[in-house]
Order: C-alpha cells, then structure tokens, then sequence
C-alpha cells in the first residue's frame, strides 16, 4: 500500500510537468486522501497522555 | 520578484528534498528502519513539496497569475496540516516520561519532531507567499536550476518508491515496528526452502 501511495505521488509530479492541471489535481487530492487513510489505519494506539 | 518568487519556490522543494535526502540516510546510512507513521510523513513532505512544484511546472509553460500561486501554496498547507496531524501523533505517542522514542535522535530531537517542525514551517512559509501574492500575471524564465530541483524531488519519491517496497514486501501494509527488508528476507526464505518436488525425490538441500 505504502508504495502504491508513492507512484501515486510519482504520478501526481509528471502530470504537473506534462501540464495536466485537472489530472494533477485529482491525483494530488486522491494521494493526500490516501494518506489520510492508512494514517487512519496504522493510528491505532491509546495516546499514554492523561488531559 | 519574479525571481525572488521562484527562488523561494526552488528553495522550498530543495530544502524538502534535504530533510528527505537525511531520513533516506538515516535509513540506508544507520541502518534504522522507518515506522509506518515516519512513512507517511515522508509522503506528506512530498506532497507540501509539489505545491512550489507544481508552480514551477506552471510558470515553465507560460504567465502565472495569483491564482496560480494561491492554489499551489493552499496545496502545500493541506499536505503540511496532514503530516503535522501525524508527526504531533507520535510525538505524543512517545511523549511519557522515560520513553525512549523510536529511532536515535539526530541533532538533538528524534525525526519525527523535525518532521513537526518542517510542516509547521511550510504553513508559515507558504501563508507568507499567499500574503504577498502578485497582483498582476507574471511570465518567469524557468531555468535549468529550477527543472533540476523538481527532478530532484521525483527521483527522491521514485527511491522512496523502491525502498518501501522493499521493506514491506508482499504485504499490504508495514509493521508497527519493522526490523528488517521483508522483500529481501521472503526471498532468502523461497531459495533456501526446498520445493516440494525436491523434497519428495529426496534431493539433500545444503
């Protein structure tokens, strides 16, 4: 998962180098939701804090 | 200022690449292997860093106007307040008193409150560009310096790429706290493993 996010952010560079305004800003905002994401799944632990 | 923008937009992506050119070394260097959480802020320095990028890319194919600079840099923000969320995580996570922390500390703090102090950087950095945007479109010359450092920036993702991979192996996700290149071991294990054809015509494995 961790590395598909990766090409996905690969992806994201070429299509703002290719000029594809519409495609990069799908891409940045579906990897940024992907990260989002397996931030979600890996955040799993209490926080030993006590406020 | 024109110029003066488009160094701060170089000097933006160049500065990411370095803290990420300093975890790859941490990595590679001393042997530490990165948690899932160190990951993914890895990838949202990445991603703050293609906001200055991408306006880069924009200026290299004609006049940028302050719409052009605000989108970019809101960009920025966005992937900078994820990876905050995760690097004050788990900096909370290893907040208690006689807590160690994951990974040696480089410079005096571990990495991931570096990684904290890079995004809250990057919201100020990029709120100073939006305060200043031009008022009318610019046309920049794009240099060499400038396609060299969002190169710079996709072959440290491509690397990145590769060495997650590596870690993780065929699996889905990392380990909470990973020791070794799962790849690297899997594949040590399915040469010395004999097959189940050899096993059965009794081959002796060394």
């Amino acid at each position: 998962m961790d590395a598909l996010i990766f090409v996905l952010i690969l992806a994201t560079l070429m299509a703002m180098w290719r000029g594809k305004r519409r495609l990069a800003g799908l891409l940045f905002a579906v990897s940024l939701v992907a990260v989002w994401m397996l931030f979600k799944h890996h955040a799993t632990d209490a926080l030993p804090i006590n406020l | 200022m024109t110029l003066f923008r488009l160094c701060i937009a170089i000097t933006c992506i160049l500065a990411t690449c370095a803290v990420l050119l300093g975890a790859l070394w941490a990595q590679f260097g001393q042997g530490e292997f990165p948690c899932p959480l160190c990951i993914i802020q890895r990838m949202a320095m990445m991603l703050a860093a293609l906001g200055p990028a991408w306006l880069l890319c924009r200026a290299a194919r004609g006049p940028v106007d302050a719409h052009d600079f605000a989108q970019c840099y809101a960009c920025s923000i966005l992937a900078a307040l994820v990876g905050g969320t995760v690097s004050a995580r788990q900096v909370l996570l290893h907040i208690a008193p006689g807590d160690p922390g994951y990974g040696a500390p480089m410079f005096g703090m571990h990495l991931y409150t570096w990684a904290f102090v890079v995004f809250v950087v990057v919201v100020l950095a990029s709120a100073m560009q939006m305060l200043f945007l031009p008022k009318r479109s610019e046309a920049p010359r794009v240099g060499l310096g400038a396609r060299l450092s969002v190169l710079l920036l996709g072959a440290i993702i491509a690397v990145n790429a590769v060495a997650v991979f590596v870690e993780s192996g065929f699996h889905w996700y990392l380990p909470d706290n990973p020791t070794s290149n799962r790849l690297i071991e899997e594949l040590r294990s399915e040469v010395s493993e004999p097959s189940a054809g050899e096993r059965e015509s009794g081959v002796e494995q060394p």
